[in-house]
Protein backbone atom coordinates (compact mmCIF):
# COMPACT_ATOMS: atom_id res chain seq x y z
CA UNK A 1 0.00 0.00 0.00
CA UNK A 2 3.08 2.43 0.69
CA UNK A 3 4.14 2.36 -2.95
CA UNK A 4 1.00 3.61 -4.07
CA UNK A 5 0.71 6.29 -1.99
CA UNK A 6 0.14 9.73 -3.93
CA UNK A 7 1.37 13.44 -3.16
CA UNK A 8 -1.28 14.72 0.09
CA UNK A 9 -2.06 11.01 0.82
CA UNK A 10 -1.44 9.16 4.22
CA UNK A 11 -2.16 5.73 5.78
CA UNK A 12 -3.77 5.45 8.69
CA UNK A 13 -4.22 1.85 10.95
CA UNK A 14 -7.47 1.75 12.52
CA UNK A 15 -6.88 -1.24 15.01
CA UNK A 16 -6.29 -4.42 15.68
CA UNK A 17 -7.63 -2.58 18.82
CA UNK A 18 -10.05 0.17 17.95
CA UNK A 19 -13.59 1.37 20.16
CA UNK A 20 -15.06 0.90 16.84
CA UNK A 21 -14.22 -2.84 16.16
CA UNK A 22 -16.41 -5.88 17.12
CA UNK A 23 -13.12 -7.47 17.44
CA UNK A 24 -9.05 -7.68 16.57
CA UNK A 25 -8.51 -6.72 13.26
CA UNK A 26 -6.67 -4.12 11.39
CA UNK A 27 -8.02 -2.04 8.52
CA UNK A 28 -5.40 0.23 6.59
CA UNK A 29 -7.00 3.19 5.13
CA UNK A 30 -4.92 4.96 2.87
CA UNK A 31 -6.42 8.89 3.33
CA UNK A 32 -6.69 11.89 0.72
CA UNK A 33 -7.61 14.84 3.23
CA UNK A 34 -11.02 13.04 5.25
CA UNK A 35 -11.73 10.89 2.16
CA UNK A 36 -10.71 6.96 2.38
CA UNK A 37 -8.66 6.33 -1.47
CA UNK A 38 -8.39 2.58 -0.48
CA UNK A 39 -8.46 0.08 2.31
CA UNK A 40 -7.17 -3.02 3.13
CA UNK A 41 -8.42 -5.22 6.20
CA UNK A 42 -5.50 -7.60 7.83
CA UNK A 43 -6.93 -10.72 9.72
CA UNK A 44 -5.35 -13.25 12.29
CA UNK A 45 -5.22 -11.46 15.49
CA UNK A 46 -7.73 -13.93 17.17
CA UNK A 47 -7.13 -16.72 14.80
CA UNK A 48 -7.30 -20.03 16.95
CA UNK A 49 -6.85 -22.76 14.64
CA UNK A 50 -11.02 -24.24 15.68
CA UNK A 51 -10.87 -26.36 12.32
CA UNK A 52 -7.49 -28.00 13.30
CA UNK A 53 -8.61 -28.50 16.79
CA UNK A 54 -11.59 -30.01 15.47
CA UNK A 55 -10.18 -32.35 13.51
CA UNK A 56 -8.45 -33.62 17.02
CA UNK A 57 -11.11 -34.10 19.20
CA UNK A 58 -14.30 -36.70 19.10
CA UNK A 59 -17.63 -35.73 17.98
CA UNK A 60 -19.12 -35.01 21.23
CA UNK A 61 -15.88 -32.51 22.37
CA UNK A 62 -16.61 -30.89 19.47
CA UNK A 63 -19.92 -29.23 20.35
CA UNK A 64 -17.50 -27.45 23.10
CA UNK A 65 -15.09 -26.33 20.46
CA UNK A 66 -17.55 -24.71 18.05
CA UNK A 67 -19.42 -22.51 21.01
CA UNK A 68 -16.10 -20.49 21.04
CA UNK A 69 -16.25 -19.84 17.06
CA UNK A 70 -18.09 -16.76 18.13
CA UNK A 71 -19.65 -16.50 21.53
CA UNK A 72 -22.57 -14.78 20.68
CA UNK A 73 -24.08 -16.97 18.40
CA UNK A 74 -23.21 -20.29 20.32
CA UNK A 75 -26.10 -22.04 19.53
CA UNK A 76 -26.65 -21.55 16.30
CA UNK A 77 -23.17 -22.43 15.35
CA UNK A 78 -23.72 -25.86 17.97
CA UNK A 79 -27.14 -26.19 15.40
CA UNK A 80 -24.57 -26.12 12.30
CA UNK A 81 -22.23 -28.88 13.78
CA UNK A 82 -24.43 -30.85 15.09
CA UNK A 83 -26.82 -30.94 12.34
CA UNK A 84 -24.00 -32.02 10.12
CA UNK A 85 -23.28 -35.58 12.29
CA UNK A 86 -26.98 -35.79 12.33
CA UNK A 87 -27.49 -35.86 8.77
CA UNK A 88 -24.40 -38.47 8.43
CA UNK A 89 -25.32 -40.34 10.91
CA UNK A 90 -29.00 -40.31 10.32
CA UNK A 91 -30.77 -39.59 13.32
CA UNK A 92 -33.85 -37.98 13.86
CA UNK A 93 -33.93 -35.71 16.34
CA UNK A 94 -37.93 -35.65 17.67
CA UNK A 95 -40.55 -32.91 17.84
CA UNK A 96 -40.05 -31.72 21.37
CA UNK A 97 -36.70 -31.44 20.59
CA UNK A 98 -37.09 -29.53 17.84
CA UNK A 99 -38.98 -27.31 19.22
CA UNK A 100 -36.86 -26.60 22.21
CA UNK A 101 -34.06 -25.91 19.47
CA UNK A 102 -35.97 -23.59 17.87
CA UNK A 103 -36.74 -21.20 20.75
CA UNK A 104 -33.60 -21.12 22.37
CA UNK A 105 -32.34 -20.18 18.77
CA UNK A 106 -34.34 -17.45 18.40
CA UNK A 107 -33.48 -16.19 22.03
CA UNK A 108 -30.01 -16.55 20.70
CA UNK A 109 -31.26 -14.26 17.58
CA UNK A 110 -32.94 -11.81 19.94
CA UNK A 111 -30.07 -11.18 22.40
CA UNK A 112 -27.32 -10.72 19.05
CA UNK A 113 -29.62 -8.31 17.43
CA UNK A 114 -30.09 -6.53 20.68
CA UNK A 115 -25.97 -6.24 20.63
CA UNK A 116 -25.40 -5.75 17.68
CA UNK A 117 -28.00 -2.84 17.46
CA UNK A 118 -26.38 -1.26 20.76
CA UNK A 119 -22.55 -2.08 19.69
CA UNK A 120 -24.09 0.29 16.09
CA UNK A 121 -25.17 2.79 18.54
CA UNK A 122 -22.50 3.44 19.87
CA UNK A 123 -20.07 3.24 16.86
CA UNK A 124 -21.82 6.26 15.44
CA UNK A 125 -21.56 8.03 18.83
CA UNK A 126 -25.20 7.31 20.46
CA UNK A 127 -23.76 5.82 23.28
CA UNK A 128 -27.32 5.73 25.58
CA UNK A 129 -28.24 3.22 22.60
CA UNK A 130 -26.12 0.36 24.33
CA UNK A 131 -27.47 1.16 27.88
CA UNK A 132 -31.29 0.81 26.28
CA UNK A 133 -30.42 -2.76 24.30
CA UNK A 134 -28.07 -4.15 26.96
CA UNK A 135 -30.78 -4.41 29.79
CA UNK A 136 -33.17 -5.85 27.84
CA UNK A 137 -30.37 -8.34 26.53
CA UNK A 138 -29.58 -9.06 30.12
CA UNK A 139 -33.51 -10.12 30.61
CA UNK A 140 -33.34 -12.59 27.41
CA UNK A 141 -29.95 -13.77 28.57
CA UNK A 142 -31.83 -14.91 31.50
CA UNK A 143 -34.04 -16.65 29.76
CA UNK A 144 -31.36 -18.94 27.78
CA UNK A 145 -29.94 -19.26 31.17
CA UNK A 146 -32.95 -20.90 32.08
CA UNK A 147 -33.08 -23.17 29.37
CA UNK A 148 -29.19 -24.23 28.92
CA UNK A 149 -27.38 -23.36 32.37
CA UNK A 150 -25.06 -21.22 30.89
CA UNK A 151 -25.56 -17.28 29.24
CA UNK A 152 -23.03 -17.64 26.75
CA UNK A 153 -21.17 -20.75 25.42
CA UNK A 154 -23.86 -23.52 25.94
CA UNK A 155 -23.36 -26.98 24.71
CA UNK A 156 -27.08 -27.39 24.67
CA UNK A 157 -27.31 -29.46 21.76
CA UNK A 158 -26.75 -32.91 21.83
CA UNK A 159 -26.73 -35.49 18.45
CA UNK A 160 -30.06 -36.24 18.25
CA UNK A 161 -31.58 -33.76 20.60
CA UNK A 162 -31.06 -31.19 23.33
CA UNK A 163 -29.37 -31.59 26.81
CA UNK A 164 -32.19 -30.61 28.93
CA UNK A 165 -36.00 -30.03 28.72
CA UNK A 166 -37.55 -26.58 29.51
CA UNK A 167 -38.06 -25.92 32.95
CA UNK A 168 -41.19 -25.59 35.27
CA UNK A 169 -42.73 -22.68 34.36
CA UNK A 170 -40.79 -21.58 31.45
CA UNK A 171 -43.80 -20.15 28.91
CA UNK A 172 -45.13 -17.86 32.02
CA UNK A 173 -41.40 -16.20 32.51
CA UNK A 174 -40.74 -15.91 29.30
CA UNK A 175 -43.95 -14.46 28.28
CA UNK A 176 -43.90 -11.25 29.95
CA UNK A 177 -40.28 -10.59 28.50
CA UNK A 178 -41.06 -11.11 25.23
CA UNK A 179 -44.50 -8.48 25.43
CA UNK A 180 -41.89 -5.58 27.41
CA UNK A 181 -39.45 -6.65 24.40
CA UNK A 182 -42.06 -6.24 21.97
CA UNK A 183 -42.70 -2.12 23.60
CA UNK A 184 -39.07 -1.87 23.56
CA UNK A 185 -38.38 -2.32 19.65
CA UNK A 186 -41.42 0.02 18.62
CA UNK A 187 -39.51 2.68 20.79
CA UNK A 188 -36.34 2.30 18.86
CA UNK A 189 -38.18 2.64 16.35
CA UNK A 190 -39.55 5.58 16.77
CA UNK A 191 -35.93 7.11 18.11
CA UNK A 192 -34.43 5.99 15.05
CA UNK A 193 -37.21 7.55 13.04
CA UNK A 194 -37.52 10.64 15.08
CA UNK A 195 -33.94 11.55 15.90
CA UNK A 196 -31.99 13.96 13.77
CA UNK A 197 -28.47 13.34 14.61
CA UNK A 198 -28.60 9.68 14.13
CA UNK A 199 -30.68 9.47 10.63
CA UNK A 200 -28.43 11.66 9.45
CA UNK A 201 -25.38 9.77 10.47
CA UNK A 202 -27.27 6.60 9.10
CA UNK A 203 -29.19 7.26 6.12
CA UNK A 204 -27.93 6.68 2.56
CA UNK A 205 -24.37 6.10 4.13
CA UNK A 206 -22.61 2.43 3.18
CA UNK A 207 -25.32 2.21 0.17
CA UNK A 208 -25.29 -1.58 -0.86
CA UNK A 209 -27.37 -2.70 -4.36
CA UNK A 210 -28.72 -6.04 -4.93
CA UNK A 211 -26.29 -6.54 -7.69
CA UNK A 212 -23.08 -5.34 -5.69
CA UNK A 213 -24.33 -7.23 -2.50
CA UNK A 214 -24.73 -10.50 -4.32
CA UNK A 215 -21.50 -10.22 -6.21
CA UNK A 216 -19.47 -9.51 -2.90
CA UNK A 217 -21.05 -12.36 -1.38
CA UNK A 218 -22.82 -10.70 1.36
CA UNK A 219 -25.62 -12.19 3.18
CA UNK A 220 -27.39 -12.28 6.48
CA UNK A 221 -29.57 -9.01 7.42
CA UNK A 222 -26.54 -6.89 5.23
CA UNK A 223 -28.00 -8.43 1.94
CA UNK A 224 -31.87 -8.40 3.22
CA UNK A 225 -31.62 -4.98 3.44
CA UNK A 226 -30.99 -4.62 -0.22
CA UNK A 227 -34.23 -6.14 -1.11
CA UNK A 228 -33.49 -10.13 -2.08
CA UNK A 229 -35.26 -12.00 0.40
CA UNK A 230 -32.33 -14.61 0.83
CA UNK A 231 -33.12 -16.75 4.42
CA UNK A 232 -31.71 -19.98 4.98
CA UNK A 233 -34.76 -20.69 7.16
CA UNK A 234 -37.15 -20.43 4.25
CA UNK A 235 -34.69 -21.25 1.11
CA UNK A 236 -33.78 -24.61 3.00
CA UNK A 237 -35.44 -25.09 6.14
CA UNK A 238 -34.20 -27.38 8.72
CA UNK A 239 -36.06 -27.76 11.95
CA UNK A 240 -39.58 -27.20 12.77
CA UNK A 241 -39.31 -23.76 10.68
CA UNK A 242 -41.37 -25.50 7.75
CA UNK A 243 -44.48 -25.23 9.81
CA UNK A 244 -44.16 -21.92 11.82
CA UNK A 245 -45.35 -18.98 9.85
CA UNK A 246 -42.65 -16.09 9.77
CA UNK A 247 -41.99 -13.73 7.09
CA UNK A 248 -38.62 -12.98 5.71
CA UNK A 249 -38.25 -8.80 6.88
CA UNK A 250 -36.45 -7.14 3.85
CA UNK A 251 -35.99 -3.30 3.09
CA UNK A 252 -35.34 -1.59 -0.23
CA UNK A 253 -32.64 1.36 0.67
CA UNK A 254 -29.65 -0.45 1.37
CA UNK A 255 -28.24 1.80 3.37
CA UNK A 256 -27.15 1.85 7.13
CA UNK A 257 -30.29 2.76 8.56
CA UNK A 258 -32.29 -0.19 6.20
CA UNK A 259 -30.05 -2.86 7.93
CA UNK A 260 -31.22 -1.53 11.51
CA UNK A 261 -34.62 -1.66 10.57
CA UNK A 262 -34.28 -5.25 9.05
CA UNK A 263 -32.95 -5.93 12.60
CA UNK A 264 -35.90 -4.35 14.20
CA UNK A 265 -38.50 -6.31 11.96
CA UNK A 266 -36.31 -9.49 12.47
CA UNK A 267 -36.50 -9.18 16.06
CA UNK A 268 -40.44 -9.38 15.69
CA UNK A 269 -40.20 -12.10 13.56
CA UNK A 270 -38.24 -14.07 16.00
CA UNK A 271 -41.09 -12.95 18.96
CA UNK A 272 -44.06 -14.17 16.70
CA UNK A 273 -42.03 -17.20 16.26
CA UNK A 274 -40.76 -17.95 20.12
CA UNK A 275 -44.52 -17.65 20.79
CA UNK A 276 -45.72 -19.69 18.17
CA UNK A 277 -43.44 -22.59 19.27
CA UNK A 278 -44.57 -22.11 22.88
CA UNK A 279 -48.24 -22.68 22.06
CA UNK A 280 -48.00 -25.89 19.91
CA UNK A 281 -45.11 -27.59 21.29
CA UNK A 282 -45.64 -31.53 21.65
CA UNK A 283 -44.78 -33.77 24.41
CA UNK A 284 -42.62 -36.34 24.33
CA UNK A 285 -39.03 -37.75 24.78
CA UNK A 286 -36.27 -34.45 24.27
CA UNK A 287 -33.91 -37.32 23.11
CA UNK A 288 -34.54 -40.47 20.22
CA UNK A 289 -35.43 -43.34 22.18
CA UNK A 290 -33.53 -46.07 20.44
CA UNK A 291 -30.90 -44.25 19.38
CA UNK A 292 -27.33 -46.14 18.84
CA UNK A 293 -25.54 -43.02 20.22
CA UNK A 294 -26.72 -42.62 23.57
CA UNK A 295 -26.89 -39.32 25.75
CA UNK A 296 -23.56 -40.06 27.31
CA UNK A 297 -22.12 -41.99 24.81
CA UNK A 298 -18.47 -41.00 24.82
CA UNK A 299 -16.86 -42.54 22.02
CA UNK A 300 -19.44 -42.11 18.80
CA UNK A 301 -18.58 -43.41 15.74
CA UNK A 302 -19.92 -41.50 12.72
CA UNK A 303 -20.39 -43.24 8.76
CA UNK A 304 -17.91 -42.04 6.63
CA UNK A 305 -19.11 -39.51 3.78
CA UNK A 306 -19.63 -35.80 3.52
CA UNK A 307 -22.05 -33.47 4.28
CA UNK A 308 -22.68 -29.61 3.56
CA UNK A 309 -24.94 -27.78 5.78
CA UNK A 310 -26.22 -24.96 6.10
CA UNK A 311 -28.22 -22.55 9.49
CA UNK A 312 -29.23 -18.98 9.19
CA UNK A 313 -27.32 -17.38 11.67
CA UNK A 314 -28.49 -13.81 13.24
CA UNK A 315 -25.53 -12.49 10.67
CA UNK A 316 -26.17 -14.45 7.53
CA UNK A 317 -25.50 -17.66 6.09
CA UNK A 318 -23.63 -20.13 8.08
CA UNK A 319 -22.57 -23.37 7.04
CA UNK A 320 -20.19 -26.25 7.64
CA UNK A 321 -18.51 -29.00 5.35
CA UNK A 322 -17.70 -32.00 7.51
CA UNK A 323 -15.84 -35.00 6.47
CA UNK A 324 -15.86 -38.47 7.91
CA UNK A 325 -13.79 -41.36 7.79
CA UNK A 326 -15.45 -43.95 10.07
CA UNK A 327 -14.04 -42.77 13.32
CA UNK A 328 -14.68 -41.23 16.36
CA UNK A 329 -12.96 -37.58 15.12
CA UNK A 330 -13.62 -35.88 12.06
CA UNK A 331 -11.17 -35.86 9.19
CA UNK A 332 -12.44 -32.42 7.90
CA UNK A 333 -14.46 -29.73 9.20
CA UNK A 334 -14.86 -26.25 7.21
CA UNK A 335 -16.20 -23.61 8.78
CA UNK A 336 -17.81 -20.87 6.69
CA UNK A 337 -19.26 -18.27 8.82
CA UNK A 338 -21.53 -15.75 7.41
CA UNK A 339 -19.09 -12.25 8.44
CA UNK A 340 -15.89 -13.41 6.86
CA UNK A 341 -17.61 -12.35 3.17
CA UNK A 342 -18.89 -9.54 4.98
CA UNK A 343 -15.84 -8.23 6.30
CA UNK A 344 -14.33 -8.99 3.01
CA UNK A 345 -16.68 -6.61 1.11
CA UNK A 346 -15.91 -3.88 3.84
CA UNK A 347 -12.55 -2.12 1.10
CA UNK A 348 -15.15 -1.67 -2.02
CA UNK A 349 -17.86 -0.67 0.31
CA UNK A 350 -15.58 2.08 2.38
CA UNK A 351 -13.54 3.28 -0.88
CA UNK A 352 -14.70 6.87 -1.57
CA UNK A 353 -16.55 7.54 1.85
CA UNK A 354 -15.34 9.69 5.09
CA UNK A 355 -13.34 9.01 7.72
CA UNK A 356 -16.38 9.30 10.05
CA UNK A 357 -18.56 6.98 8.15
CA UNK A 358 -16.26 4.00 8.59
CA UNK A 359 -17.11 3.15 11.93
CA UNK A 360 -21.05 3.59 10.99
CA UNK A 361 -20.63 1.53 7.89
CA UNK A 362 -18.52 -1.63 9.67
CA UNK A 363 -20.55 -1.01 12.37
CA UNK A 364 -23.75 -1.16 10.71
CA UNK A 365 -23.01 -5.01 9.66
CA UNK A 366 -23.17 -6.56 13.02
CA UNK A 367 -19.45 -7.88 12.99
CA UNK A 368 -17.17 -10.65 14.81
CA UNK A 369 -14.31 -10.78 14.10
CA UNK A 370 -13.80 -14.05 16.22
CA UNK A 371 -16.14 -16.34 13.13
CA UNK A 372 -14.13 -14.44 11.13
CA UNK A 373 -10.59 -15.64 11.83
CA UNK A 374 -11.62 -19.01 13.76
CA UNK B 1 -34.46 -25.34 -11.31
CA UNK B 2 -33.62 -29.17 -10.34
CA UNK B 3 -30.64 -31.00 -8.86
CA UNK B 4 -31.37 -33.46 -12.13
CA UNK B 5 -31.71 -31.00 -14.73
CA UNK B 6 -28.47 -28.80 -13.24
CA UNK B 7 -25.86 -32.40 -13.86
CA UNK B 8 -27.40 -32.71 -16.99
CA UNK B 9 -26.69 -29.66 -17.91
CA UNK B 10 -23.15 -29.46 -16.50
CA UNK B 11 -22.42 -32.70 -17.88
CA UNK B 12 -23.46 -31.99 -21.04
CA UNK B 13 -21.71 -29.00 -21.56
CA UNK B 14 -18.27 -30.66 -19.70
CA UNK B 15 -18.34 -33.84 -20.66
CA UNK B 16 -14.78 -34.54 -20.04
CA UNK B 17 -14.16 -32.03 -17.57
CA UNK B 18 -16.76 -33.26 -15.20
CA UNK B 19 -16.85 -36.44 -13.30
CA UNK B 20 -18.73 -38.54 -11.05
CA UNK B 21 -21.64 -36.20 -10.80
CA UNK B 22 -24.31 -37.60 -8.60
CA UNK B 23 -27.37 -35.94 -6.93
CA UNK B 24 -26.96 -36.56 -3.08
CA UNK B 25 -30.74 -34.92 -2.00
CA UNK B 26 -32.85 -32.67 -3.40
CA UNK B 27 -31.03 -29.77 -2.56
CA UNK B 28 -27.52 -30.92 -2.61
CA UNK B 29 -24.94 -32.44 -5.66
CA UNK B 30 -21.79 -33.28 -5.64
CA UNK B 31 -18.98 -33.61 -8.73
CA UNK B 32 -15.26 -33.97 -9.50
CA UNK B 33 -13.81 -31.44 -11.57
CA UNK B 34 -10.81 -31.72 -13.73
CA UNK B 35 -8.56 -29.05 -12.22
CA UNK B 36 -7.43 -27.15 -14.93
CA UNK B 37 -11.28 -26.43 -16.31
CA UNK B 38 -12.39 -25.55 -12.94
CA UNK B 39 -12.50 -21.80 -13.87
CA UNK B 40 -14.31 -21.91 -17.09
CA UNK B 41 -16.94 -24.69 -15.38
CA UNK B 42 -17.44 -22.13 -12.59
CA UNK B 43 -18.11 -19.63 -15.60
CA UNK B 44 -20.20 -21.74 -17.05
CA UNK B 45 -22.59 -22.29 -13.88
CA UNK B 46 -22.52 -18.69 -13.07
CA UNK B 47 -23.96 -17.57 -16.07
CA UNK B 48 -26.06 -20.18 -16.98
CA UNK B 49 -27.20 -22.28 -14.54
CA UNK B 50 -28.23 -18.87 -11.53
CA UNK B 51 -24.83 -20.34 -9.51
CA UNK B 52 -24.53 -16.89 -8.42
CA UNK B 53 -22.92 -16.93 -4.59
CA UNK B 54 -19.74 -18.93 -3.50
CA UNK B 55 -20.51 -20.34 0.04
CA UNK B 56 -16.68 -21.69 0.36
CA UNK B 57 -13.74 -22.75 -1.10
CA UNK B 58 -11.50 -25.27 1.15
CA UNK B 59 -9.28 -27.88 0.97
CA UNK B 60 -9.27 -31.25 2.46
CA UNK B 61 -5.81 -33.39 2.79
CA UNK B 62 -6.12 -37.35 2.13
CA UNK B 63 -2.89 -38.60 2.69
CA UNK B 64 -3.80 -42.10 2.19
CA UNK B 65 -4.36 -41.39 -1.58
CA UNK B 66 -1.62 -38.71 -1.41
CA UNK B 67 -4.19 -35.72 -3.11
CA UNK B 68 -5.00 -32.52 -2.09
CA UNK B 69 -8.86 -31.60 -2.81
CA UNK B 70 -9.68 -28.32 -3.17
CA UNK B 71 -13.82 -28.16 -2.67
CA UNK B 72 -15.95 -25.40 -3.82
CA UNK B 73 -19.82 -25.02 -2.20
CA UNK B 74 -21.09 -23.08 -4.81
CA UNK B 75 -25.03 -22.00 -4.00
CA UNK B 76 -27.49 -19.50 -5.64
CA UNK B 77 -29.76 -16.69 -4.33
CA UNK B 78 -32.93 -17.69 -6.38
CA UNK B 79 -33.08 -21.98 -5.82
CA UNK B 80 -31.49 -23.48 -2.88
CA UNK B 81 -29.31 -25.97 -4.70
CA UNK B 82 -25.58 -26.35 -3.15
CA UNK B 83 -23.05 -28.05 -5.61
CA UNK B 84 -19.76 -29.08 -4.04
CA UNK B 85 -17.49 -29.28 -6.86
CA UNK B 86 -14.32 -30.85 -6.04
CA UNK B 87 -10.79 -31.10 -7.85
CA UNK B 88 -8.57 -33.53 -7.09
CA UNK B 89 -4.72 -31.86 -6.89
CA UNK B 90 -1.05 -34.21 -6.54
CA UNK B 91 -0.01 -33.51 -3.16
CA UNK B 92 3.43 -32.91 -3.86
CA UNK B 93 2.50 -29.73 -6.51
CA UNK B 94 -0.98 -28.81 -6.11
CA UNK B 95 -1.87 -25.92 -8.41
CA UNK B 96 -5.48 -24.90 -9.61
CA UNK B 97 -6.43 -21.35 -11.68
CA UNK B 98 -7.68 -19.10 -9.35
CA UNK B 99 -11.59 -18.68 -9.72
CA UNK B 100 -11.28 -15.28 -8.25
CA UNK B 101 -12.51 -13.49 -12.13
CA UNK B 102 -15.75 -15.53 -12.02
CA UNK B 103 -16.67 -15.28 -8.14
CA UNK B 104 -15.17 -11.67 -6.58
CA UNK B 105 -15.10 -12.78 -2.58
CA UNK B 106 -13.37 -16.77 -3.33
CA UNK B 107 -10.37 -14.19 -2.91
CA UNK B 108 -9.96 -14.43 0.67
CA UNK B 109 -11.14 -18.21 0.58
CA UNK B 110 -8.06 -19.18 -1.48
CA UNK B 111 -5.64 -17.02 0.09
CA UNK B 112 -7.04 -19.53 3.35
CA UNK B 113 -6.67 -22.25 1.70
CA UNK B 114 -3.00 -21.18 0.10
CA UNK B 115 -1.90 -20.56 3.75
CA UNK B 116 -2.80 -23.85 5.19
CA UNK B 117 -2.58 -26.15 2.26
CA UNK B 118 -0.33 -25.24 0.05
CA UNK B 119 -2.30 -24.99 -2.65
CA UNK B 120 -0.75 -22.77 -5.00
CA UNK B 121 -4.08 -20.24 -6.71
CA UNK B 122 -2.46 -19.72 -10.45
CA UNK B 123 -3.42 -15.86 -11.39
CA UNK B 124 -4.09 -14.87 -7.86
CA UNK B 125 -4.35 -11.41 -7.86
CA UNK B 126 -3.42 -11.08 -4.28
CA UNK B 127 -1.91 -14.79 -2.88
CA UNK B 128 -0.07 -13.85 0.39
CA UNK B 129 -1.30 -15.71 3.87
CA UNK B 130 -4.06 -14.37 5.43
CA UNK B 131 -4.77 -14.96 9.05
CA UNK B 132 -1.57 -16.75 9.55
CA UNK B 133 2.04 -14.45 10.50
CA UNK B 134 4.72 -14.58 7.39
CA UNK B 135 6.74 -17.11 9.11
CA UNK B 136 4.32 -19.94 9.06
CA UNK B 137 4.18 -19.89 5.89
CA UNK B 138 5.19 -23.25 4.37
CA UNK B 139 4.43 -25.21 7.28
CA UNK B 140 0.59 -26.17 5.69
CA UNK B 141 -0.79 -26.30 8.99
CA UNK B 142 -4.32 -28.01 8.40
CA UNK B 143 -1.82 -31.33 6.35
CA UNK B 144 -2.35 -34.08 8.20
CA UNK B 145 1.36 -34.81 8.14
CA UNK B 146 1.66 -31.03 10.24
CA UNK B 147 3.29 -32.18 13.49
CA UNK B 148 3.22 -28.49 15.11
CA UNK B 149 0.30 -29.08 17.06
CA UNK B 150 -0.10 -28.27 19.13
CA UNK B 151 3.40 -27.91 20.66
CA UNK B 152 4.43 -25.35 17.93
CA UNK B 153 2.63 -22.38 18.27
CA UNK B 154 3.30 -19.08 16.18
CA UNK B 155 4.76 -18.04 19.10
CA UNK B 156 7.62 -19.94 19.39
CA UNK B 157 8.05 -19.50 15.48
CA UNK B 158 8.62 -16.05 16.28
Amino acid sequence: MEEMLGSNEMIVHLGPQHPMQPGPFRLNLRLKGETVMDAEVELGFIHKGIEKILENKTYLQGITIVDRICYLVALTNEECFVGCVEKLAGIEVPERAQYIRVIVEELSRLQSHLLGMGEYGEFIGFVSMFMYTIKEREDILTLIDMVTGARVTHTFLKFGGVRDDLPEGFKEKALPVLNNLKRVIDDYEEMFNTDRIYRERAEGVGILTADVAKSLGVSGPALRATGVPFDIRKNEPYLVYKDLDFKVCTDTAGDCAARVRVRLNEMRESIYIIEQCLDRIPGGPIFPVNSPYGRRTPVMRVPAGEVFHRVEDPRGEMGMYMVSDGTDKPHRVKVRGPYFPTLQALPPLIKGTTVADVAAISGSMDGCTSEADR
Amino acid sequence: MDARTIIQSLTGAFSEAISEAEVESPVRIRAYVDGSFAKEVCQYLKDSLQFDHLCSVCGVDYPKRNELEVVYHIASYDHPVVLTLKARLPRDSPEIESIVPVYWNANWYERETYELYGIMFKNHPNLKPLVLPEEMLGEWPLRKDYEGFPNRTARNLV
